[in-house]
């Protein structure tokens, strides 16, 4: 019960830091001129100035900052989160729209990039100094330092503008057509699961195909640090006296690594897994423009061009919860991982 | 003498490879363990004591290398008459007898045990790796028990039926696995010792086929796996947690049912030594090697420890070889003991003769260096420091710090002579070798 309470406690704290984040990013806001937040609240192309006048008198622009934030918190409660103009709709749909295209990326590029981290770095701890762990060294330098939207341009060119395979965009015209067509149903909005629930394998065929490419780009740039991580804290951990007890007991090779040295060795890696994670949830603006997909990353950047105030606050205000909650998920993996850790 | 060698080490060379240099840890060094006895290893900290049994049971870490001699084992009868040399041998050989034959325990009980895994998975695997068979046929002999007990038909039964089925496949598993290791490590010593050219290509075949040998496999492989069928290894695990708890009582830990549950960081420093020599003992070694195992403990568990080390070479193990840098404790538990000086054995003799009569400038140096109680003079001390073994000194390693140098030590090292039966030394002053004072 313990456990539970731990968790209730780090929610209710969660509060605490949304409430933080909130008064940051509206502070920030309060910084335009109210006629560039009425934008929240306008809702087609053509405004005349005295309208625009009569909306901010109306949705109290002028008014005291500390009245205008407490009206924005209940606003927020009441699911009312503004009207975005770079997504034309309601701040709410263009998330539904935008997030499962991030999401779907994210779910089918993260557990590959942990998981090649893992597995390099664990390699090249154990063949320290062969050419294989000289190999993934290489490829960790090499992908931490190269600049996303460069692999990410080099991968397109290569691939799509030489090879024709592996086009850029989540689906193509055709796929396009069965989702919005008759007889399909969007559950989740992602589209290999929709694809699978509608058991129409052509939408999850593509949607899987274009998803190559951004992963691979998302996989060399985000796993070299993991790889590097997961290198030297397994070699640590190699090096300790636990090691010298283990082999004296008469253990394999085998059960060296994995059971005796990995499970230490995965501490630090566990930490950065998640901040990865979170990370990728949010940060994905330059693997989300190159490869066409319109996702938060995209999103956001869009928004933060055109100055759209409503789908700005929106989503810092989600990568905050994001945030807290994938810290408190990695804390419980931790505890779980590592019995000197105590909820507490 | 009349006394039986259990291990001995034959001009052992091991070096470590450094950045620096060649790090030339032990320079030719020749140990004899007896049966029955307590033997001790004694000299300053980097004199090579470590490297010394870490290289009798070819646990010496990189990029330290055991580069010549010979280390020879006589743990059982069929091996009496020649011994077995373990430089040659396999890994998997030299797995399958430590822990089992020749255990270690270390230093500094905090960090020799894994922090994340509890004290009964770690003790556990003592059996896991090497009593796997035992622990298996009194599983099965349990369930047997039971089932004479209980009435047939019952649906538990049934149960009782499929992982006893099960349990039997695993053992067979086991012995041939074992076996099969057993067959190509001895197909590779000989291809070792053999002088045969042509055999590298069957050497690496033999190696293949070993890394590929797993020990379980077939219908046990994909039992393991599977949720329902997998309650065999409950039963197993019982077992083989009923061993644990049995032998923590036996090494006087309080409570061990509970004690099993917990992790290392949540023990004392005593009682974690407790549970890295139950992980030594438990399958009842005949050397058990004792790394300086109470140097890092309060003054009254390090007479615990030694205590319980003394009890259990009376009833558990054969010989210990115990490691340390405190001559009292020497004086205390040991029977043959050995001063080593930078990587050479300086001096060998019984425990009452070195103190008696010791004949090393070294070994006197270090036993004018303990304090007595009625001391009222200065501590005597040995000049200098250990040196640098990269470069290590000319001739006898000890020359720069000897009071009593000579010429001849610059330039020769000096041969091991027998001084009187059973005290042996190896020092200019008596190999007869004289070149006069420097």
């Amino acid at each position: 019960m313990s456990l539970l309470s731990y968790i209730i406690r780090r929610l209710l704290l969660m509060v605490l830091v949304l409430i933080g984040v909130s008064l940051l990013v509206f502070t920030v806001m309060m910084l335009l001129p109210p006629g560039q937040r009425v934008a929240a609240y306008v809702t087609n192309d053509r405004v005349s100035p005295a309208q625009m006048d009569a909306m901010i008198a109306k949705y109290g622009l002028n008014d005291p900052a500390p009245v205008q934030y407490f009206r924005w918190v209940r606003n927020l409660l009441h699911g009312e989160f503004g009207y975005s103009i770079t997504a034309s709709s309601p701040v709410i749909d263009g998330f539904v729209r935008f997030f499962p295209v991030t999401l779907g990326l994210v779910l089918f590029s993260a557990p590959l990039i942990i998981l090649v981290g893992i597995f390099l770095g664990t390699l090249g701890a154990v063949r320290k100094d062969t050419p294989t762990d000289h190999f993934t060294r290489v490829f960790a330098i090499v992908g931490y330092s190269l600049p996303t939207f460069w692999l990410g341009l080099l991968l397109m060119m290569i691939f799509y503008g030489f090879a024709g395979i592996f086009p850029p965009g989540t689906v193509s015209n055709d796929v396009r057509n069965i989702i919005y067509g008759e007889g399909y149903h969007q559950y989740t909005h992602l589209l290999v699961l929709d694809g699978i629930l509608n058991w129409r394998w052509q939408v999850v065929g593509d949607a899987l195909y274009r998803m190559v490419l951004p992963t691979l780009n998302l996989v060399v740039i985000n796993s070299a640090l993991i790889m590097r991580l997961m290198r030297s804290s397994m070699l640590e951990s190699l090096g300790q006296d636990y090691m010298m007890t283990a082999r004296a007991k008469g253990a394999d090779r085998k059960t060296l690594f994995r059971r005796h040295a990995r499970r230490n060795a995965m501490l630090p890696v566990i930490t950065v897994s998640g901040l990865t994670f979170a990370g990728l949830m949010g940060g994905m603006v330059i693997t989300e423009t190159i490869f066409d997909r319109k996702g938060i990353g995209w999103w956001m950047a869009q928004a933060a061009l055109q100055l759209d105030v409503a789908a700005i606050m929106f989503n810092v205000l989600f990568l905050g919860t994001i945030y807290v909650v994938i810290n408190l998920i990695v804390d419980l993996i931790y505890a779980y991982v590592d019995p000197r850790v105590r909820l507490s | 003498m009349g006394t039986l060698t259990l291990a001995e080490t034959q001009d052992l060379h091991t070096n470590f490879y450094t950045f620096e240099g060649v790090v030339r840890a032990l320079n030719g060094v020749n140990v004899v363990v007896q049966q029955g006895e307590t033997y001790g290893l004694v000299g300053e900290s980097g004199c090579g004591k470590s490297v010394t049994v870490r290289s009798m049971m070819r646990i010496v870490q990189a990029p330290g290398r055991i580069d010549s001699g010979r280390i020879v084992l006589f743990l059982n009868d069929q091996e009496r008459a020649r011994g077995i040399e373990i430089v040659q041998r396999t890994e998997t050989y030299m797995e399958s007898i430590r822990g089992s034959d020749i255990s270690m325990i270390f230093q500094e009980p905090g960090a020799a045990l894994n922090p994340v895994l509890s004290v009964l998975e770690q003790v556990k695997e003592s059996y896991q790796f090497h009593r796997m068979e035992q622990m298996i046929e009194e599983t099965l002999a349990a369930m047997d028990a039971e089932r004479s007990r209980r009435r047939r038909g019952s649906l538990r039964g049934a149960g009782a039926v499929i992982q006893a089925a099960l349990l039997r496949k695993e053992l067979a598993a086991t012995r041939r696995f074992d076996e099969r290791v057993r067959r190509i490590d001895n197909e590779l010593y000989q291809l070792e010792t053999s002088s045969d050219t042509r055999s590298e290509e069957r050497k690496a075949d033999l190696n293949r086929s070993r890394d590929h040998a797993r020990p379980r496999t077939g219908i046990v492989a994909v039992a393991r796996r599977i949720p329902f069928l997998r309650r065999y290894r409950r039963r197993l695990d019982a077992t083989v947690r009923a061993h644990v708890v049995e032998l923590l009582r036996t090494l006087g830990i309080p409570n061990p049912e509970n004690i099993v549950q917990r992790y290392p960081h949540e023990l004392s420093g005593g009682m974690a030594q407790r549970i890295v020599i139950a992980i030594a003992l438990a399958c009842h070694p005949t050397l058990l090697i004792a790394d300086e195992p109470t140097s890092n403990l309060d003054v009254t568990i390090q007479a615990q420890i030694v205590e319980l080390i003394k009890e259990l070479k009376r009833t558990i193990i054969s010989s210990v070889l115990f490691i340390t840098h405190d001559l009292g404790l020497v004086a205390e538990v040991c029977d043959r003991v050995t001063v080593m000086y930078a990587g050479d054995v300086s001096e060998t003799a019984t425990v009452r003769e070195l103190f008696r009569n010791p004949l090393h400038p070294y070994a006197v140096g270090l036993l004018a260096s303990v304090p007595k109680a009625e001391q009222a003079e200065e501590l005597a001390m040995i000049p200098g420091a250990v040196p640098n073994l990269i470069a290590p000194p000319t001739g006898c390693r000890f020359h720069p710090r000897c009071p009593r140098r000579m010429d001849i030590c610059v330039r020769e090292k000096p041969d091991t002579v027998e001084h009187t039966p059973g005290h042996w030394v190896a020092c200019h002053l008596y190999t007869g070798k004289d070149g006069g004072h420097a």
